[in-house]
């Protein structure tokens, strides 16, 4: 029972560090049991297992007590983000901005960072990039993938190797600057890989608690000066466009790295939360049986003592 | 055509050497807070064929023809 209670335990928080550390204990206390039998001589193998839950414990609540910290900074940031990305989101639906049908080439740009122990944060970014891509075989030909932190080239790397352009990693140690996404979107115009249309996925964080994966479209300077209604706009020529279309760039990653940032702290503190509470029965548990256990110990001791003495009269 | 893309710059590259010299033009106790600012983390691992084609690894294949 107690096993079952562990492997759910790993299972629910996400605990890729200490499954293995856990893996040796859990045989550990198999073999200890095959030796001894079953029934007393367990005593010391629960007492093992709950210290070591108990260090668990104290780890999963700092880290909480960091994501916190981390997290705040980052909404405060994010606000200050937020203008950069709903201004070039709103030129794209003023102007009416659509990707050119014959151009078939896309990019899609999957924000995550390096960093897990966080939820399902970089697994929903990945999945809907999988989900697009395996939906439909001419897309997958067409589409290149640029993946913004480990996590994401980890998982994309595995079924869409070959369409990834590059990788962009040491993401998510700290907060995202601006130079950081100035640099990935100088690196996508200098990659030479001209595509029609573009999305970037991220997460858009809702609140404390949640967040959703989204996307921002990305356009080909094609497409914008063949946009309908482009003329709702005064004075631009070719040099202003081209001149926005690549600072657009550069703010639109911004601003998607700071909502992927915050919704990660955010994750990782309900993720840390929840791994403490689970530890946290856990050791409930363990006490509980090793309470019992000590009682039977004492009480099958006392029977010998008097079973030995009733022999001798 | 403005100057800087004639030089062979884009707006990026442009607007950050813009923002570089207004950080140095602050005055001392601003500044060290907008240096903060300035960093750069990310490293890029270019990808060809399904493989990353790190530059690490051609150093050491060009090392193995060399020896």
């Amino acid at each position: 029972m107690v096993k079952t209670h562990i492997v759910k335990f790993v299972g629910t928080s996400n605990f890729k560090m200490f499954s293995n550390h856990m893996a040796t204990i859990v045989r550990l206390a198999a073999q200890q049991q095959q030796q001894q039998k079953r029934g007393m001589a367990t005593l010391k193998a629960i007492s093992i297992r709950l210290k070591s839950v108990k260090n668990i414990q104290k780890i999963t609540q700092s880290m909480k007590m960091v994501s916190a910290a981390k997290y705040n900074r980052a909404e405060r940031d994010l606000k200050q983000a937020r203008p950069l990305g709903v201004g070039t989101k709103e030129f794209y639906e003023q102007a009416e901005i659509q990707a050119p049908p014959e151009d078939e080439k896309k990019l899609v740009i999957a924000i995550t960072s390096d960093r897990g122990l966080c939820g399902a944060v970089h697994t929903g970014v990945s999945r809907n990039i999988r989900d697009a891509l395996l939906a439909d075989p001419k897309e997958r030909e067409n589409t290149k993938i640029i993946c913004v932190g480990e996590k994401s080239r980890a998982i994309l790397s595995r079924l869409f190797a070959n369409n990834i352009l590059f990788v962009a990693s040491e993401v998510g140690r700290k907060p995202p600057t601006f130079n950081d996404a100035a640099k990935v979107a100088n690196e996508i115009l200098n990659s030479g890989y001209s595509f029609g249309s573009g999305r970037i996925v991220y997460n858009r964080f809702k609140s404390v608690v949640s967040y959703a994966v989204d996307q921002l479209p990305l356009f080909d300077k094609n497409a914008v000066v063949s946009a309908p209604k482009l003329s709702v706009y005064d004075s631009l020529d070719e040099n202003v466009i081209q001149s926005y279309l690549e600072f657009s760039l550069a703010s639109l990653l911004f601003y998607s790295m700071k909502e992927g940032a915050c919704s990660e702290q955010s994750s990782r503190m309900t993720a840390m939360d929840n791994a403490s509470k689970n530890a946290g029965e856990m050791i409930d548990k363990l006490t509980l049986t090793f309470n019992r256990t000590r009682q039977a110990v004492i009480t099958r001791e006392l029977i010998e003592i008097i079973s030995g003495a009733a022999a001798l009269d | 055509m403005s100057a800087w893309r004639q030089a062979g710059l884009n707006y990026i590259n442009y607007s950050q050497i813009a923002a570089r010299v207004v950080r140095q033009a602050l005055k001392a106790d601003l500044r060290s807070e907008a240096l903060k600012r300035d960093e750069v983390n990310v490293k890029f691992t270019q990808w060809k064929d399904g493989k990353p084609a790190s530059k690490y690894i051609v150093f050491i294949l060009f090392y193995l023809v060399v020896l």
